[in-house]
């Protein structure tokens, strides 16, 4: 029903508030922190993981060919714990139950697929669908109790009758005992049958039926570990080809492996590092460098990478710097310091692509989210927050004053709020539909002119 | 500074302050270097030693602290076998900084200029010990005065950091501040953070008492001193911590092995192998020297390594 509209950009696209999900007031349950965000392939299913191992799946509803003004709105599918918390008796630590990240299957049946992840351990759940239930046993009462065989005087045959939809979750597989660091990615592969998990030092590969035994196809682990400087950040498989996949370091690395060379990638085919600049070189240049994530475009042919401070197109076809570089938030440059002190600077935004692989989102502090345009080469700061909360009130770009005089509705450096950090976001891919995460709670903002 | 999202209105001041730094002599912009350096280094040691979670911490986070201490420990060592007078100006030394001459403008634009420590709303307790950002923002004619202003702070801090009535190692500890309080003050500040909960701020900074006055709060630090500190300065953990390796040594405990008391330990240990040594060399002339109150920024850069390794216990 939605044509996937050539998109002029994030400024042609007028945004506007559609729904949040959450909690209103401001004290945040530890719990209901939003930890990761995700779109399914088709876009109709948009799902959240939280601190608390839960997993909120909302529904678009299907659009009303009558209202054509507007996108179905999305509502509470399923919602289910995905992890627990446990504790590994050995080290006397918590594991923490928080879901870093979800992946969905694509559909292969009436049934959903998707992955979910917390540090350590990686579920294969399936959603599925009840509307019907059958009715009429001879050996049982409608409420489930048996009847006695001897008062059954007549046969008939149980049918199938409608009922009220229930929507049920079940771990079909669990991948566990395989990571001796923190899990930060999974990515499903093209051929939908295998998929990488990978942690701080290690990537391992699965298979999506065996949950007993994976491969290590990527070991930065140092023999001795004082020697350890780099780590993983982040790993994705290639959208097309099966065999390729990448991962980013916190030196500011992206390296592309291709697994047909040998059994354990860690050589890489290519290596993506851009020289620093030496005018911006401070204390803190390794630690801005350190990529949070990275994310193939839909066609495969670039990549983005986000570091601290901006955001970073690679042509896989160049290896030696980006193709395009957008800053995110130029202005916390010279504030590093009370950003390293508060922890500030080891913050994991995440970033996203549309549809169309023309325009680039990526979150920022005191809840504004930031998105480039990568033909007009325009950019656009919005705000998620509940002051914009009318349906279709097109929101207002913000912008933040970073020295010398503010002008009436700038915003100051020392004024932002570093507590309202939006990491996660989403991009529905067909349509211009995106997922804000706030601390606790889901924005869901819509192209206006439909 | 960074917290609520309060307005505060344009400071004029600060745009002059600015300006001077940006283009300034090469004294005042050294020596502010020298002390952001410094205060990155002392923040760097704070994460990974006063960090107690119930979880695993962050591998990602860990190894890039690491980092930049071990950079710093390389700056330092690098500027210590190369101009042992201190000469700011001519020094091949300040090679090493011309890559790093963004890095003063940076550090002054962290907070305004706040008189009270305690104003910096900063997560870390350290914030009380040291010499704040805001101070050492202020305009260059003061800058001497805090040079002065800080070691006299430090004596005071080095004083009540340590409990004398703890085992051997800690009383050479305690010897060696001693005998040069401004190259333990950083360590001391570093290790003691949370006894800044136990004291009200104002009592323990920046203006001068004397290092009498430091030791009447020592009764009440010495109380408060966290347990993470026992860790590092207790022998009795390290040598627990051989025997796990000898008889868990084939389990993986890369993790617990990569804890910041050993990588920071090993570290050292490969850059300065010869801190027992020192220690002794340190110890002996001791008794003879008499103490040297005050001697601003002509901290030995080696005295800072022993004793960090000290502490570390490598």
């Amino acid at each position: 029903m939605a044509i996937m509209k050539d998109s002029g950009g994030g400024n042609d696209i007028q945004w506007c508030f559609s729904q949040v999900k959450g909690a209103v007031d401001d004290d945040v349950a530890e719990a209901d922190i939003i930890s990761t965000v995700e779109f399914n392939h088709s876009g109709e299913l948009l799902a959240t993981g939280d601190k608390g191992g839960r997993v909120v799946i909302f529904q678009q509803e299907q659009e009303n060919k009558i209202q054509s003004h507007s996108r179905g709105e999305y509502n509470v599918y399923s919602t289910f714990q995905s992890h627990e918390p446990e504790f590994d008796y050995l080290k006397s630590l918590e594991i923490e139950e928080k879901i870093n990240k979800i992946r969905w299957l694509p559909q292969k049946n009436a049934a959903q697929f998707l992955l979910s992840t917390n540090d350590k351990t990686i579920k294969l759940w399936k959603i599925s669908e009840r509307d019907k239930r059958p009715e009429g046993y001879n050996l049982k009462e409608e409420d489930g109790r048996y009847r006695d065989p001897t008062t059954v005087t007549t046969l008939r045959v149980p049918v199938f009758r409608p009922m009220d939809l229930m929507v049920e979750a079940s771990p079909r597989r669990i991948f566990a005992n395989a990571h001796t660091y923190h899990i930060n990615s999974i990515s499903i592969n093209s051929d939908y049958e295998t998929y990488l998990s990978a942690d701080d030092l290690r990537i391992n590969l699965w298979h999506l039926e065996i949950t007993d035994r994976s491969f290590n196809i990527v070991d930065i682990k140092p023999a001795n570990m004082e020697e350890l400087t780099e780590v993983i950040t982040a790993a994705e498989f290639h959208p097309n080809s099966c065999n390729t996949f990448v991962y980013s370091s916190s030196k500011g690395t992206i390296r592309l492996c291709d697994m047909r060379a040998s059994a354990l990638c860690d050589r890489h085919s290519k290596l993506f590092e851009e020289p620093e600049d030496p005018s911006n070189r401070s204390f803190f240049s390794e630690i801005i460098s350190s990529i949070s994530d990275v994310k193939f475009s839909h066609s495969g042919r670039y990549m983005m990478t986000r570091d601290y401070l901006s955001v970073k197109i690679w042509d896989l076809n160049m290896e030696n710097r980006p193709v395009e570089t957008y800053q995110v938030h130029e202005y916390l440059r010279s504030k590093l310091c009370s950003l390293y002190e508060n922890d500030c600077i080891f913050d994991k935004f995440e970033c996203c692509w549309n549809g169309s692989d023309s325009v680039v989102m990526t979150g920022s502090y005191n809840n504004f989210f930031r998105m480039f345009d990568r033909n007009t080469k325009r950019d656009i700061t919005l705000e998620a927050s509940r002051e914009n909360n009318k349906p279709r009130t097109v929101l207002k770009p913000r912008k933040v004053c970073a020295s010398g005089k503010r002008k009436k509705d700038e915003i100051s450096v020392d004024s932002l709020d570093f507590n309202k950090k939006i990491l996660h976001t989403a991009w529905h891919p067909k349509e211009n539909i995106i997922a804000v995460a706030t601390t606790n709670n889901l924005y869901i903002f819509q192209d206006k002119g439909n | 500074m960074l917290g609520k999202g309060g307005k505060r209105k344009f400071d004029e001041h600060e745009d002059g302050l600015e300006g001077k730094i940006v283009s300034p002599a090469d004294g005042p912009s050294r020596v502010s270097y020298t002390l952001q350096r410094q205060t990155i280094f002392n923040i760097s040691l704070m994460k990974l030693y006063n960090h107690r979670p119930l979880t695993e911490p962050s591998l990602q986070k860990t190894v890039l602290i690491n980092n930049m201490l071990r950079r710093i420990q390389e700056e330092l060592k690098q500027e210590g076998n190369l101009r042992p007078p201190f000469t700011p100006s001519s020094q091949p030394s300040d090679s090493l900084s011309d890559s790093y001459r963004e890095a003063p403008p940076a550090f002054t634009h962290l907070t305004p200029p706040s008189a009270h420590p305690c104003d910096l709303g900063s997560t870390t307790p350290l914030e009380a010990c040291l010499t704040p950002a805001s101070l050492l923002e202020a305009d260059d004619d003061t800058f001497c005065t805090l040079q002065a202003v800080q070691p006299a702070a430090s004596t005071r801090l080095s004083a009540p950091a340590l409990p004398p009535e703890k085992d051997s190692f800690s009383s050479a500890l305690d010897e060696i501040e001693e005998l040069c309080p401004t190259s333990t003050s950083t360590e001391a500040a570093a290790v003691a953070p949370d006894s800044s909960k136990g004291t009200p701020g104002e009592s323990r900074i920046q203006k001068s008492e004397g290092p009498q006055e430091g030791r009447t709060d020592d009764s009440r630090l010495l109380d408060s001193l966290p347990g993470n500190f026992e860790i590092t300065t207790s022998t009795g953990f390290l040598t627990d911590l051989t025997l796990d390796d000898i008889l868990f040594a084939d389990i993986d405990t890369s993790m617990y092995d990569f804890d910041p008391c050993t990588s920071a330990s090993g570290t050292a240990s490969k850059m300065a192998p010869v801190s027992a040594d020192d220690l002794l060399k340190t110890l002996a002339p001791y008794s003879s020297q008499p103490v040297a109150p005050s001697q601003p920024f002509k901290m030995d850069l080696t005295e800072l390594d022993h004793i960090m390794e000290v502490l570390v216990g490598s």
